[in-house]
């Protein structure tokens, strides 16, 4: 188990070791682990060969972006969903979760064209706008505030709380759980997006850490200690926020698997 | 709750209500997920170069030049070998290491966070450090092989090794999903039927047999066709990793639909490329659903 | 309660470092834009021009462009970074349709037909022959192939600026240890495969070569690499006198007899030195001394220089059947038809392209010069006597060759040769007929397409 565990870390091991070294070090065969001497060169290098302050900025704004709108959005509509009473509403519900069955890359090119006729593509608005609503993080909040007990909501509408102010100030704060599954997992899911960056960005200006880091490979794809300094930024943020979080990382994938 | 209780005279303006809460999600959703949902079909019977004002209502040509095309079924019977390559060796990978975490083991907090950190490390960052494991020259695989006396073989270069060296990839980057689905599972399975299995006298491998696997069918059959559904959808590792692979050998769907797509901007035959990807996987996991579905127990 | 909202439900330190990013990125939102343009007060005229100029060449462009001030001191010139590639000429057009366009921009060769057909760019003929002409002598000192490159249909649309090629990076320290001489690199086809040979040896008896001869470039087709790896295969097909495509481009000429040869030269040292083995990291592999031989560019000469203890020098490529060849790219400057400054546009291309500031620009930067006339200059014949690497490319431009413009379905016609020549050397294929079959796909492609 534990010869297992080193193994499936050992590459991370390796990244950061390396992106410590001097390229005569990485070449050194056998390869050898510790560098002979650390040093924040390729750092320097990587940042100064690609704008990857830039691609982190831009990683990290469209990650929150999106993470805070979908909490957002998705708050509003489980609430719909869970709580109001209209026609159809089971209807609606089920077609919404039937949209998550659909692949995403049947939805892919025609949404190129949209943000193409927009004239948003190697915007911002392209990169976050697609990913405001989910159907899953709908999906997740409403069953969460389905099991909220009723009795707290009934009383404050009794004191004259409106329809939106039950959901802000009584059912958000008790979802807290759910709502930071959610933001954990949407931002991981946003920050580490590839396919969606790589169609809808083409300036350097716009591109995302990942997006950055894929290009950086395919130019100095013989740098080793740069490729490794660049993955080891392209990944930082979401080692902090697992660290920081990481039960709700389990708990959303279990909550996703327990839905029968 | 039943369904249709809303009368429009008894709780006045529910229904305005909810658009307003729905209108954002609604919003989105119609200009990013409906529109483009029945645009892209509409568009798989054209020929539509996005640049180029070339486009031209085709019937369906585009279907039977993908059925017609032997690139087409290249690229599928990689992606088929793909998905055969990794579930089984997924799965049992993350029930083995379900299995022992779920006992009594030091650490176990430490190796749960290690086995997952594959599955938050973003693709990109992932393949570039394994493109280093599988360096000919210095890589870390071909030394370790050495311990071994084995010659160093060029994995992402050798046609028949790059799909092996890709399969080998996704299963570290995605096991951890599993196990934590399956570690779940395995909670949920209360211990008095084991409890009651060792009074009856059976063994380890009986218990395994007999109790967990089947009360852990419900999960075993979640994973499977998620993970069918995943295995069928993998883009960025192999863009990354094999770039589609030496002579095509691990170019498989979405990437041969990137190119078709974001490449030649042949939007029509993209379109038609993404809906028989799409009825492959939906009758896929029907297939799944109606066969496997008698074997799932559950908790009486 | 909403004061709950947000410090529990974001987690703690997300928080404060959101209202952070929220800040910087604000700041950096409105200092960043892209290239507003600020008309200058003092009665100077501003060019802006677009290049591409990496970020260790960036030094010797400023000095450049601070020359080029000081001698026309009417004139000051905003340089801005653009990154190459696709990118840039998609930039170009939405800048042109936006009406932001740059008034001179580094282009390369192949953006002509996008942005003819925008009519974003000004033809060259009418600066030539306009009020600050251009004598007809000095067109005639270019070197012929980079002024082919620059023209579409005909027409030449922009003028070059520099220039790049390929030739041959070999380790004389390699070749001495094998008994060769280590001055005499190989001259014919037959002696590059043969060297080659000789050069791939297994040195520590463990069966596997940990020295290659020559590296073969071969790279998947569906990758990034495709184009590139195309490209260092052109001079071998114009070596054995081949090329692309027709004139009239109706259809490929690239599986021609001659390129066959040239694809079964590159098949059967592939497999001889049984490169599916070796590492794809050429440049990497050269610098640790397992590589003898490899095609390279002038790029590459700061980074050898780095190197200690690396025995390195460049010579011309091998003589093919018919003729020696390499292959030039670079890049050009053109002038956008949105300009308020034709006038001073023009003088700076006019000034660039002077013999003195090419020999000046080739020296600082690099690159090699467009034109013969820099030979002329004895400051720069001293440069290249020291400078023997640089000097083996520019010695080359003479038998530098481009090749035919493609205007339509370029880049899938690259891929069908990209595809063949994979087939052919890693795949083992029979190179006639995976030229055949790539062929006749482009010249379906050629045939449907809509021509204007």
């Amino acid at each position: 188990m534990y010869a297992l565990a080193f193994i499936t870390v050992a590459p991370f091991l390796w990244m950061v070791l390396t992106s410590f070294k001097e390229l005569p070090d990485i070449l050194t065969y056998p390869p050898r682990w510790i560098p002979e001497r650390f040093m924040l060169d390729n750092f320097r290098s990587a940042f100064e060969a690609a704008p990857f302050t830039r691609y982190y900025f831009n990683s990290l704004f469209v990650a929150i972006t999106v993470t805070l709108g979908q909490l957002m959005t998705c708050s509003l509509a489980a609430y719909a969903f869970a709580r109001l009473q209209f026609r159809g509403r089971e209807v609606l519900f089920y077609l919404f979760l039937g949209t998550m069955m659909i692949p995403g890359q049947v939805i892919m090119i025609p949404s190129f064209m949209v943000l193409y006729w927009l004239g948003w593509i190697d915007t911002y608005y392209a990169l976050i706008v697609p990913g405001l609503a989910s159907a899953f993080g709908t999906f997740l909040l409403r069953q969460f505030f389905l099991t909220i007990p009723r009795d707290l909501e009934d009383a404050a509408s009794i004191d004259g709380c409106s329809r939106f102010g039950v959901l802000w100030r009584i059912i958000l704060p008790l979802s807290r759980p759910a709502l930071a599954t959610l933001a954990v997992f949407t931002f991981m899911g946003v920050f580490n997006d590839f396919l969606w960056a790589l169609i809808v960005v083409s300036s350097d200006e716009m591109k995302t850490v990942q997006l950055g880091l894929a290009i950086f490979r395919d130019r100095y794809q013989t740098d080793w200690g740069q490729l490794m300094a660049a993955s080891v930024t392209a990944t930082l943020p979401i080692l902090m926020v697992f660290f920081f979080a990481q039960k709700y990382f389990i708990k959303g994938i279990t909550l996703s698997g327990l839905k029968d | 709750m039943s369904i249709f209780h809303a009368q429009q005279g008894r709780k006045p303006g529910q229904g305005w209500s909810a658009l307003l809460f729905l209108s954002p999600t609604l919003l989105v959703f119609s200009m990013f997920v409906l529109f483009p949902v029945f645009f892209s079909f509409y568009l798989s019977f054209h020929k539509w170069n996005m640049f180029s004002a070339d486009t031209a209502f085709v019937g369906l040509e585009n279907y039977s030049r993908i059925l017609r095309n032997p690139e087409f079924w290249g690229v599928l019977k990689n992606t088929v070998v793909y998905t055969l390559g990794t579930i089984p060796l997924n799965m049992s990978l993350a029930l083995l290491v379900a299995f022992f975490l779920n006992k009594k083991i030091a650490g176990k907090k430490f190796l749960r966070t290690a086995f997952f950190a594959p599955v938050i490390m973003s693709s990109v960052a992932a393949a570039v450090i394994w493109r280093w494991v599988y360096e000919p020259n210095f890589g870390l695989l071909n030394y370790c092989l050495s311990w071994f006396g084995i010659p160093a073989i060029n994995w992402l270069n050798d046609p028949t090794a790059a799909m092996f060296a890709l399969i080998v990839m996704g299963v570290w980057k995605t096991f951890g999903v599993n196990m934590v689905l399956f570690s779940a599972g395995l909670q949920g399975i209360p211990d008095h039927y084991y409890e009651a299995a060792e009074i009856d006298g059976a063994g380890r491998w009986q218990k395994f047999w007999s109790i967990t696997l089947p009360l852990l069918s419900p999960t075993t059959f979640f994973i499977l066709v998620m993970s069918v559904i995943g295995s069928f959808q993998v883009f960025d590792t192999v863009y990354v990793l094999t770039s589609g692979g030496p002579l095509g050998t691990t170019k498989v769907l979405v990437f041969y639909l990137y190119e078709h797509a974001f490449k030649f901007f042949e939007m029509g035959y993209a379109s038609a490329v993404a809906y028989v990807m799409f009825v492959i996987i939906f009758v896929l996991t029907l297939l799944q659903t109606k066969y496997l579905k008698g074997t799932i127990h559950y908790t009486a | 309660m909403a004061g709950d909202f947000h410090t529990k439900v974001l987690i703690k330190p997300g928080g404060v470092f959101l209202t952070i990013l929220i800040i910087a990125g604000a700041g950096s939102l409105i200092s960043g834009g892209c290239g507003k343009k600020q008309e200058e007060a003092s009665g100077k005229v501003t060019l802006t021009f677009w290049h591409s100029c990496v970020s260790s060449t960036v030094p010797a462009l400023n000095e450049l462009i601070e020359r080029f001030q000081k001698e026309n001191p009417g004139i000051e010139i905003r340089a801005q970074y653009v990154p190459t590639g696709d990118a840039l000429v998609q930039k170009l057009i939405t800048a042109v349709q936006s009406k932001t366009s740059p008034d001179v921009s580094w282009i390369h060769a192949d953006f002509l037909q996008d942005l003819v057909e925008a009519d974003a760019i000004y033809r060259m003929d009418d600066l030539i022959n306009g009020p600050d002409s251009l004598p007809r002598a000095e067109l005639s000192d270019f070197y012929p192939a980079l002024l082919r490159a620059a023209q579409w249909r005909g027409t030449l649309y922009c003028m070059p600026m520099e220039a790049t090629g390929i030739g041959l990076l070999c380790n004389r320290e390699l070749f001495r240890n094998a008994g060769l001489d280590p001055d005499r690199p190989p001259k014919t086809w037959a002696e590059l495969r043969d060297y080659a040979k000789r050069l791939t040896l297994d040195r520590n008896g463990d069966g596997k070569n940990d020295q290659v001869g020559f590296f073969v470039p071969i790279f998947p087709a569906s990758g990034p690499l495709y184009a590139w790896m195309v490209w260092q295969w052109y001079p071998f097909l114009f070596q054995a006198g081949g090329d692309v495509i027709n004139a009239e481009q109706t259809h490929v000429l690239y599986n021609s007899d001659a390129a066959v040869q040239a694809l079964t030269l590159w098949k059967n040292i592939y497999n001889d030195l049984d490169l599916k083995t070796f590492t794809i990291d050429y440049e990497v592999a050269f610098a640790s001394k397992q590589l003898a031989m490899t095609l390279d560019g002038p790029w590459n000469i700061p980074r050898w220089n780095q190197i200690k203890g690396l025995d390195w020098y460049i010579a011309p490529l091998p003589e093919g059947p018919v003729k020696r060849a390499t292959i030039v790219g670079g890049e050009y400057l053109a002038v956008f038809k949105q300009t308020q400054h034709v006038k001073e546009a023009w003088t700076f291309i006019k000034w660039v392209i002077r013999p003195e500031i090419q020999a000046l620009w080739s020296m600082k930067s690099g690159y090699l010069p467009v034109r013969r006339a820099v030979h002329t200059i004895p400051e720069y014949t001293a440069y290249l006597e020291n400078n023997k690497p640089l000097k083996a490319y520019v010695d080359q431009l003479d038998v530098a060759q481009a090749p035919s413009p493609m205007d339509y379905q370029g880049m899938k016609i690259t891929v069908h040769i990209a595809e063949a020549v994979e087939k052919a050397t890693l795949g083992r294929m029979d190179p006639k007929t995976v030229l055949d079959e790539s062929a006749e796909k482009s010249d379906e492609l050629l045939r449907t397409q809509v021509r204007k």
